[in-house]
C-alpha cells in the first residue's frame, strides 16, 4: 500500500532523463524530491501521472497501476505555473474542480473556504491575470487539492512564494498530511525539506543516488558534524590537527568540522577543555541535508541556492 | 486510451469554457457587431444604388412589331420596371415610351439622336416566342439593363401562358434579348436561366464554408497555442484527457463561430425582410426583394457538408496549434493547411463552370474537397443521392482519422516547447505518448 516507481526508464533523444529509477513512497507521508535542474524531476512527476509515459518501468499506487487510476487520485502543481489570465479565480477554480468530478455547489464551497485560509477571499471574482505572482501560485495550489486527491505531486511549490506565504503553504502541508494525504515535492531548498519530509530522494542525472528517510539519509556517511565555540579563540587552529577531523565551515563566532567515521567527536570537546578553552558552544549533529547533496550531486548552481530560498527565483 | 471512453462530461466542461471565453472576448463582440452591420448595409445596397439613381432617368422606346401581346403588357413592363407605387407623384427610373406598331427607323433616329436612352423591338421569333432587342450604350452587365431584362423576362412567361399548347417546361425555359450599341453592329444575346442564380447561390454558399473554416479553424489553433503559451496545460493535462480537451475545444470554438454566423445571417435575412419597407420609405415605391434557388435541400447539404468540413479541418488546426508555444507562431505553423484549404477552394470555383467534368466528380468525394466541391454539385443539382452519401462517409472516415492522428499530435506536442517543433520529433514522442 503504496506509490511504487519501479525500474522506470525515459529517454529524449540524446538525454537519458531517467535511468531505471526506484522509488516507494509509503502513504501519508511528506516526500522530498532532491535534484539539481535536469536531474529528472518532473519527468519522474509526469510519468507518476499518466502525462508521458515511460520507456519502460511501471508506476503502480495501493497495488493499481497508475494507466487505470482515475484523473482524480492525483493532484498536480506544475513546474511551469499558468492560469486562465481572462478567467477569474474562482470560475478557473470550479471549472478544474468540475473536470476531476466535484460538483459545482461543493466546489465552490471548498473554493472560498481554501481562498480564505490562504487570505485571499477577496480575489475570488478577480481575473488570474490581476493577481501577483505569489497568489496566482497558491491559487494553483488550490486548483491542485480542491478534488481531494489521495497523492498530491508538487514541483517547486515553495519557489517564488515570501516568507509569510511559505509559511502559510506549510501550513496547507500538515493539513493535508493530517487528512491522510501523501504529499510528493520537489524542492531545492534543504531547510524545507528538513523541516517537513520523512524521506527524500536526491536524484542527479537521472539515476536515484541517495533514498530512504531523512535520518537515514543523513546518518549514512557514518561521519559527524560538530559545530564548535570557544571564547577569544576564533581560529582554533588545532582543530585541523585533531585526526579525522576536517574544518568545513567558518561562522561569524563558530567552527564546523566533519568528523570522519570511526572517530569520536567528542574527542573535539575533550581536546578544547584539555586546552583550557572556555567552550561556550559545542554540538554534535549528521551532516545536513546540504552536505549530503553536494556531496552526491557536485556544487549546486550557486545563482540557485542564494536565490531559491527565499526569494523569487522564476 | 481510457478516453476514448469517458469523453463526456469533461468535453463539455472544456467546451463551455472555451465557448464562455470566445464569446466573452472584446474581439469576439466587435467582430459579430462590425460584420452583422456590414452584412445588414449589404442587404440595403439597392436601396442606397436606387437612391443614387433616383435623380436620373433611363428613356426607353418600345417599338412593337409583334401581333398579339398581352393586354396589360404596359402596366405590366411599367410595374417591372418602377415598382409597385402608390404614390402617383414618386420619381420613375424608367420613363416609357409605347410605340406599338411605330415606324422603327424613325424611332431609330430619335434613338440617335439623343432623345432615348434605349431602344426596344419587340417581335416573334422561333417558335412564336417574343423575341426582343435591345440597342442602348448603357453597359450590358449594368443594372438597368439587367432590370429590364428581368422585366422582358416576366413578360415572356406571360405571354407564353396566354398562348395555348405551352408545355411547363417550355414556360420557364430562356428567352431571347439581343443587346446593341446605338451606332454599333456587334449584338450579345444574353440568355437568362436559372443557371446563372444557381452559380451565384452556390459561390456564396462555398465562400461562407470557406470563411468558416479559415477564421474559426485558426481560433482552435489559437486556443492550444494560448493554453500552451500560457502553461495552464500541464494543469488542464491532469485533469483531462488530450482527446476530451480536443473535442471540448472543437465543439466550443465551433458553437462560438457558429453563434457568430447565425448573427450575422439574422442580419442578412432581417435587412432583406426590412429592405421592402426602407424601399417603400427612402424611395415611395417597392421593388420587393428576390430570394431564388436556395431549396430546402441544398440547405441541408450545406449545414452537413459545413459541420463535417469544419470538424475535419479543425482538428488538423488544433494539432498544429500544439506545436507552438507561443500564439505568435500559429500563424505560420498552420500555413501550409490553409494552402489545402485554398486549393479546395480554387477547385471548386474552378469547378463551378465545369460542374460535369471527371475531376470534379473525383474530387467531389475526396475528403479535404468535398465540403466545397460537392456541396458546388449538390446546388446545381448535378448529384446522386448515392453520390451524396460516399461523400459524407468518406468525410465521417477522415474525421475519424484525423481524430486519432490529432489527438496523438496533440498530446505530444502540447509538453514539448521550444522556437519550433519539429513534425518529426513529434511524431517520435508521438509514438511513446498516451
Amino acid at each position: 500500500m503504496s506509490l511504487l516507481i519501479d525500474s522506470v526508464s525515459k529517454r529524449f533523444g540524446e538525454v537519458q532523463a531517467l535511468d531505471s529509477v526506484s522509488l516507494q513512497i509509503e502513504p501519508g507521508e511528506i516526500f522530498g524530491f532532491l535534484g539539481a535542474n535536469g536531474a529528472g524531476k518532473t519527468t519522474a512527476m509526469r510519468i507518476v501521472l499518466d502525462i508521458l509515459r515511460p520507456d519502460a518501468g511501471t508506476i503502480a499506487w495501493n497495488g493499481i497501476a497508475n494507466t487505470d487510476l482515475p484523473r482524480e487520485t492525483w493532484g498536480y502543481l506544475p513546474e511551469e505555473r499558468g492560469l486562465y489570465a481572462k478567467m477569474t479565480v474562482l470560475d478557473q477554480l470550479v471549472f478544474f474542480a468540475k473536470l476531476h468530478g466535484v460538483k459545482p455547489k461543493a466546489a465552490e464551497r471548498e473554493t472560498r473556504d481554501w481562498l480564505e485560509r490562504f487570505r485571499i477571499p477577496e480575489y475570488a471574482d478577480r481575473r488570474a491575470e490581476q493577481l501577483s505572482k505569489g497568489n496566482q501560485q497558491k491559487v494553483q495550489f488550490i486548483a491542485a487539492i480542491l478534488h481531494d486527491p489521495q497523492v498530491l505531486l508538487m514541483d517547486e511549490p515553495f519557489t517564488g512564494l515570501d516568507p509569510v506565504n511559505v509559511a502559510i503553504l506549510k501550513q496547507a502541508f500538515l493539513e493535508m498530511k493530517d487528512r491522510g494525504k501523501t504529499l510528493v515535492f520537489s524542492t531545492h531548498q534543504m531547510e524545507t525539506v528538513e523541516e517537513l519530509c520523512e524521506s527524500i530522494a536526491i536524484l542527479d542525472r537521472g539515476r536515484v543516488v541517495v533514498g530512504g528517510s531523512v535520518r537515514e539519509v543523513r546518518r549514512s556517511t557514518g561521519r559527524q558534524v560538530v559545530r564548535v565555540a570557544v571564547q577569544g579563540d576564533l581560529e582554533m587552529a588545532w582543530l585541523g590537527t585533531l585526526e579525522g577531523v576536517r574544518v568545513t565551515r567558518r561562522g561569524q563566532d563558530y567552527l564546523e568540522a566533519e568528523v570522519a567515521g570511526g572517530h569520536d567527536p567528542g574527542s573535539i570537546l575533550r581536546a578544547a577543555l584539555a586546552r583550557g578553552c572556555e567552550v561556550r558552544h559545542f554540538e554534535m549533529m549528521d551532516p545536513s541535508l546540504e552536505q549530503i547533496f553536494i556531496e552526491h550531486v557536485g556544487q549546486i548552481d550557486m545563482s540557485e541556492r542564494t536565490l531559491a530560498p527565499k526569494a523569487a527565483h522564476a | 486510451m481510457r478516453g476514448w471512453r469517458t469523453l463526456f462530461p469533461n468535453a463539455w466542461y472544456v467546451a463551455v469554457r472555451e465557448y464562455r471565453s470566445r464569446a466573452r472576448s472584446r474581439s469576439f463582440v466587435i467582430g459579430t457587431v462590425l460584420l452583422g452591420v456590414i452584412a445588414f448595409a449589404a442587404t440595403q445596397l439597392p436601396v442606397i444604388i436606387d437612391l443614387s439613381m433616383s435623380t436620373s432617368q433611363t428613356r426607353i422606346a418600345v417599338v412593337v412589331q409583334a401581333s398579339g401581346m398581352p393586354s396589360d403588357s404596359v402596366t405590366m413592363l411599367d410595374t417591372q420596371l418602377n415598382g409597385q407605387s402608390t404614390n402617383a407623384a414618386a420619381h420613375k427610373a424608367f420613363a416609357i415610351t409605347w410605340l406599338p406598331g411605330k415606324d422603327l427607323a424613325a424611332t431609330q433616329a430619335a434613338l440617335e439622336a439623343g432623345k432615348y436612352d434605349a431602344l426596344l423591338v419587340v417581335d416573334r421569333g422561333a417558335s412564336n416566342d417574343l423575341a426582343f432587342a435591345l440597342r442602348t450604350d448603357m453597359p450590358q452587365d449594368g443594372s438597368a439593363v439587367q432590370s429590364i431584362s428581368a422585366a422582358l423576362d416576366s413578360l415572356e412567361i406571360e405571354d407564353r401562358l396566354n398562348r395555348e399548347g405551352t408545355s411547363t417546361a417550355a414556360l420557364l425555359g430562356p428567352f431571347s434579348l439581343t443587346v446593341s450599341p446605338i451606332n454599333g453592329t456587334s449584338a450579345d444575346t444574353i440568355s437568362l436561366s436559372n443557371e446563372v442564380s444557381t452559380s451565384l447561390l452556390s459561390t456564396g454558399l462555398i465562400v461562407l464554408i470557406f470563411m468558416a473554416i479559415v477564421t474559426y479553424g485558426v481560433w482552435v489553433a489559437m486556443s492550444v497555442a494560448e493554453e500552451k503559451g500560457s502553461r495552464v496545460m500541464e494543469l488542464m493535462l491532469n485533469a483531462t484527457t488530450p482527446l476530451q480537451m480536443l473535442s471540448g475545444k472543437l465543439i466550443g470554438n465551433g458553437a462560438a463561430g457558429l453563434t457568430q454566423y447565425g448573427i450575422i445571417l439574422i442580419a442578412v435575412v432581417g435587412g432583406l425582410l426590412a429592405e421592402g419597407p426602407i424601399h417603400q420609405l427612402v424611395l415611395g415605391s417597392n421593388t420587393g426583394s428576390q430570394f431564388g434557388g436556395l431549396s430546402p435541400a441544398v440547405l441541408a447539404a450545406f449545414v452537413v457538408l459545413f459541420v463535417l468540413g469544419f470538424t475535419l479541418y479543425s482538428l488538423l488546426y488544433a494539432a498544429l496549434g500544439s506545436l507552438v508555444s507561443r500564439q505568435e507562431d500559429v500563424q505560420s505553423a498552420t500555413s501550409p493547411l490553409m494552402v489545402l484549404i485554398m486549393l479546395g477552394y480554387f477547385m471548386s470555383v474552378f469547378g463551378l463552370q465545369s460542374i460535369d467534368e471527371t475531376w470534379v466528380k473525383v474530387a467531389s468525394f475526396v475528403p479535404f474537397f468535398s465540403p466545397y466541391l460537392m456541396l458546388a454539385r449538390v446546388s446545381a443539382g448535378h448529384v446522386e443521392a448515392w453520390e451524396f452519401g460516399l461523400a459524407v462517409l468518406l468525410l465521417l472516415a477522415a474525421i475519424v482519422v484525423a481524430l486519432f492522428v490529432a489527438a496523438r499530435i496533440y498530446s505530444a506536442g502540447v509538453l514539448l516547447y521550444g522556437q519550433r517543433v519539429s513534425l518529426r520529433e513529434v511524431l517520435k514522442a508521438a509514438r511513446v505518448s498516451r
